[in-house]
């Protein structure tokens, strides 16, 4: 098994260590990892602020990037909101455009999320992660509702040794990220972080993971603006402790 | 007379810090405030939790609640497809039952229309069933201001509705229009039309609405719904209430006037039972409405209630506009508000916030597009994207979707201004190129040093100038990595 | 005036604009992983499943044998309420029921819904209003009320207190059962098939537009009965 690992502009320049946790991680299952350098973004930001032309540039150059279907078999990415921005809403940007869509289309069902690839295609439910503490975990909307990856993370937390996973309040609700929205409508978007925080207060917990590391920028920004030290970990990291 | 002309709402003063301007005017503006209000969030929350849950459970009890849902949505996209036809044939069976029917461009058409009408009829006292399509033109001022002549007496009768129309408030949801308020607020309403004091207990102050609201049933002249559906085969017009104000309004003036939005219609009869189940458990949780009313033009011969005259206006007030479009979908609404209970931006905000009619992701989907051209182009970014929206749809309506194309169609036609342009130029233009995007990343990894100098202590910065000012304002701005990932991996992992 | 032929051509224009591609909805809340408690569908005791579903909506719901006890139960109801006034529907059923002297004999005034001359008065001041209905639905506690000669909407409407008499052969299972009927009645018989007025009428009168909280008896009445017969 060969893949191509496409670690989002984020995740790059502020979370590299979750980029690292995913190598290590698929390594030690025995897969092939390679890193396209070409790559940059998937084009999200301009997508969701509703500049598609200019979505759809950057979603050419990133097809460009990691077809090589010869190459590998899959294209993996620890974000569900980016690999939902590729193999769901790439069709939808090149809807009218015949040779970009059916690209986007054949590339689709290769992008896959980190824990989906993880479970869903190398079958592996239980990394013999270790790691001491109670957690929350926060699904990313895009991963939820868009790529319907929901059981997949929990079974992989489940088998955590030391790890006391919990559930929280309203779980299902947005941290209130949202993209470009967190910086257009910041009220709302800290009050919704608020109340995802308050739920994670009453839960107990003393760590959050995720799969979006977006998603936890956004809460750890808030989380210690208001003088928490909840730890904030990538599903990868809290997999890849203890060395596996 | 009870009722009074709509004031504007007061404005409660931010006394927190003041935050940076967001980049959208409007909107963030108005949420600024509410999410400062902390009786409003304690009032949407208890709303929003109780809806959610017993919408849930209720839907979740129907093993075909699924397949209900796959039906409406096809039920609708044929409708649409179909609309003038089956517009046609709603009239012809009004009209064959006795009924008129009256074709409306705009709300000015329908003021004048039921106007008229009144006048005709020496109408004094107008009751009316809660109905959006007539909030949305704002029935009441324009018939008390174009028809002041008349001195029409127009009231409200769903509890709600009656209470905000005496505040001069508006609704701030769909199905709970004064969710916002609490029970203090609504005794110190209603005492003020009691003329004595009425205590903050719901037993008090419902049956003080029911007495005086029945009077006014007893005595209208004319009676004035909206229509959750309209059937084309039939020429049925159902309405749904628990409070039994819609089926009281319909039976005993003598005349009933029926405001419908033209994508109000289904086309059969039989369609009735999947969305009235759907309306019901998706609105509010229950398996029925309590009163599930269908009328099919005036009352027959030897009825003695019923209206005698039937009146039903077909209203486009700019639905036609979106038929056809990539925004058809929006018309398939059918009003249930479950979009607004789940959607967690609308849970902090509640629905004044959009500053429209229709609030919470139909509203912002839709208030746009109704509108047309500038206005309310907030709306569109008055959300996360994060689908809470589409899951709830009880007619699966990708309501998230449709707000990222109304971003782009601004976009398209340059109402999303000249920096935004220029930023995502440059965006692009950095993403299609590898060296270039190389280079920003160091640029911002050397740029931090002289933010965190001109921030504050311990090397992060609290708060920013510009764009990432909307971010530092109320979270901690993230730290740069040393190295990012693409060096990492260059050097071995 | 909006012109007829005008309007729906300029609607029909619009329809034939470029089509768009229809999404499909996620379905996670639709066909939760858990399985919840489901309502069956089945329904094998129907007027039980009427009763209790009545009951969970704060309606009072009895299964009675013959018409003796259908009028003693509207006679003690009536004393008990201590009511002055009964309106109610001019049908046969209710004829037959011989309930009209007796409850004069108990001092309870009876309007029947006929020849009125303001039919807002005697509605208006009833204190309980009694009718049949033409069908009942089990699975939601429905009565299906429609309008015609004798049969008054007010009379369902406006007396605080409500009783309905049902045979049980009446009672259906589910909401697209009844809905079928008159769908069914319309194809048969156009018009004459699906009267001017009919109610799906689902327990007492209420209103939650105070936070949340449940006030009972809103602008209907709010002191529901249904006897089922048989």
């Amino acid at each position: 098994m060969k893949v191509a690992l496409f670690v989002p502009c984020y995740v790059d320049l502020v979370n590299p260590e979750v980029g690292v946790s995913v190598v290590r991680v698929l390594r030690r299952l025995g897969v092939e990892v390679v890193y396209p350098e070409g790559q940059t973004c998937c084009g999200q930001p301009a997508f969701n602020s509703g500049f598609f032309d200019e979505a759809r540039a950057v979603g050419r150059h990133f097809m460009d990037v990691f077809e090589g279907e010869e190459e590998w078999d899959y294209v993996v990415s620890p974000s569900g909101s980016c690999t939902t921005m590729v193999a769901h809403y790439y069709p939808f940007i090149y809807e009218n455009l015949p040779d970009e869509r059916d690209r986007a289309e054949a590339l689709a069902p290769r992008v896959r999320e980190f824990s989906d690839f993880l479970v869903n295609v190398l079958g592996v439910k239980d990394l013999g992660a270790r790691h001491e503490g109670r957690a929350v975990f926060h699904t990313g909307c895009h991963q939820r509702r868009e790529l319907g990856v929901l059981e997949e993370p929990l079974e992989l937390l489940r088998n955590v040794e030391g790890l006391d996973l919990t559930g929280w309040k309203n779980e299902e609700l947005c941290c209130g990220f949202g993209g470009t929205f967190s910086v257009k409508m910041p009220d709302v978007s800290v009050a919704m972080a608020d109340e995802k925080i308050k739920a994670l207060d009453e839960s107990g917990a003393d760590t959050l993971v995720s799969c979006d590391s977006s998603c936890l920028m956004h809460l750890k920004g808030r989380l210690r603006r208001t003088g928490r030290e909840t730890r904030v970990l990538h599903l990868a990291e809290v997999l890849d402790e203890n060395g596996g | 007379m009870e009722t009074r002309k709509p004031t504007r709402r007061r404005e409660t003063e931010d006394r927190r810090p003041e935050g940076l301007v967001s980049p959208v005017e409007g909107f963030n503006e108005r949420a600024r405030r509410a999410v400062r209000d902390g009786d409003l969030h304690d009032s949407v929350e208890l709303f929003t939790n109780k809806s959610v849950a017993g919408r849930n459970a209720v839907l979740n009890a129907l093993p075909e609640a699924p397949g209900l849902r796959e039906r409406a949505y096809h039920i609708k996209q044929e409708t649409m497809a179909n609309l003038d036809r089956y517009l046609g044939q709603m009239a012809d069976a009004v009209e064959g039952r006795g009924g008129n029917v009256f074709f409306a461009d705009t709300g000015e058409d329908v003021v004048r229309y039921i106007g008229d009408l009144a006048r005709r009829k020496g109408a004094k006292v107008l009751t009316k069933s809660k109905s959006m399509a007539t909030e949305e033109i704002e029935l009441n001022r324009r018939l008390e201001e174009d028809y002041a002549d008349l001195d029409l007496e127009i009231v409200e009768t769903d509890l709600g509705e009656w209470i905000a129309q005496l505040a001069g408030d508006t609704p701030s949801h769909i199905v709970g229009p004064i969710l916002h308020m609490n029970r203090r607020r609504i005794a110190d309403v209603l005492s003020g039309v009691a003329g004595e004091e009425l205590p903050p207990d719901v037993e008090a102050l419902g049956s003080f609405a029911r007495r005086r609201l029945r009077e006014k049933f007893l005595t209208a002249d004319i009676g004035i719904t909206g229509a959750n559906f309209g059937v084309a085969e039939t020429g049925t017009i159902a309405t749904v209430t628990n409070e039994g104000n819609g089926r009281l309004v319909t039976s005993v003036p003598p005349v009933h006037v029926v405001v419908m939005g033209i994508e109000k219609l289904v086309p059969r009869f039989e369609d009735l039972s999947v969305f009235v189940r759907l309306l019901a458990r998706s609105g509010t949780g229950q398996k029925l409405t309590v009163y599930t009313n269908f009328v099919t033009g005036p009352r027959a011969p030897g009825e003695i209630d019923g209206a005698e005259e039937f009146h039903l206006i077909l209203m486009d007030n700019g639905r036609s506009e979106l038929l056809g479009t990539e925004f058809e979908e929006a018309l398939y609404c059918i009003r249930c508000g479950a979009c607004l209970n789940v959607c967690p931006v609308y849970r902090q905000t509640g629905g004044h916030a959009y500053g429209s009619t229709y609030s919470g992701p139909i509203g912002a989907v839709i208030t746009p597009l109704l509108k047309g051209g500038k206005e309310a182009k907030d709306l569109p970014h008055a959300s996360s994207l994060c689908g809470a929206c589409w899951e709830a749809c009880p007619v699966g309506i990708p309501l998230h979707d449709l707000l990222l194309k109304l971003r782009n169609k601004q976009v398209r036609e340059g109402v999303a201004g000249k920096a935004q342009g220029l930023a995502f130029k440059g965006f692009e233009n950095t993403m299609k190129n590898p060296a270039l995007y190389k280079i920003s990343g160091k640029a911002g990894r050397l740029a931090r040093k002289p933010l965190a100098k001109a921030g504050a202590k311990d090397g992060i910065p609290k708060t920013l100038p510009g764009p990432l000012g909307a971010w530092t304002n109320g979270r901690d701005l993230p730290e740069l990595a040393p190295k990012p990932f693409r060096e990492l991996w260059k050097e071995g992992i | 005036m909006a012109d007829r032929a005008e309007f729906l051509e300029k609607v029909r224009h619009r329809t034939q604009r470029g089509r768009y591609k229809p999404t499909h909805a996620p379905d996670v809340a639709w066909t939760p992983k858990d399985e919840p408690p489901r309502e069956d569908p089945r329904i094998e005791d129907p007027p039980a499943r009427f009763l209790q579903e009545l009951e969970a909506l704060g309606g009072h719901g009895k299964r009675v044998t013959n018409l003796g006890e259908v009028r003693e139960y509207v006679l003690s109801l009536a004393r008990g309420r201590e009511a002055k006034l009964l309106v109610r529907w001019d049908v046969p059923e209710l004829e037959e029921l011989g309930a009209d002297g007796p409850l004069e004999e108990a001092g309870v005034e009876v309007a029947v819904w006929r020849g009125l001359e303001d039919f807002r008065e005697v509605a208006g001041k009833a204190d309980i209003g009694l009718s049949t209905a033409e069908w009942a639905i089990a699975e939601t506690g429905t009565l299906v009320l429609e309008g015609g000669r004798g049969k008054g909407r007010s009379v369902t409407l406006l007396p605080p207190t409500y009783v309905a008499v049902v045979p049980v052969e009446k009672i259906l299972r589910t909401v697209p059962e009844a809905i079928e009927k008159y769908a069914a009645g319309y194809a048969a018989g156009g018009a004459a098939g699906l009267p001017a007025n009919v109610c799906l009428h689902t327990g007492p009168s209420r209103s939650g537009d105070i936070e949340m909280s449940l006030f009972v008896g809103m602008h209907g009445p709010g002191d529901v009965h249904v006897l089922l017969m048989g």
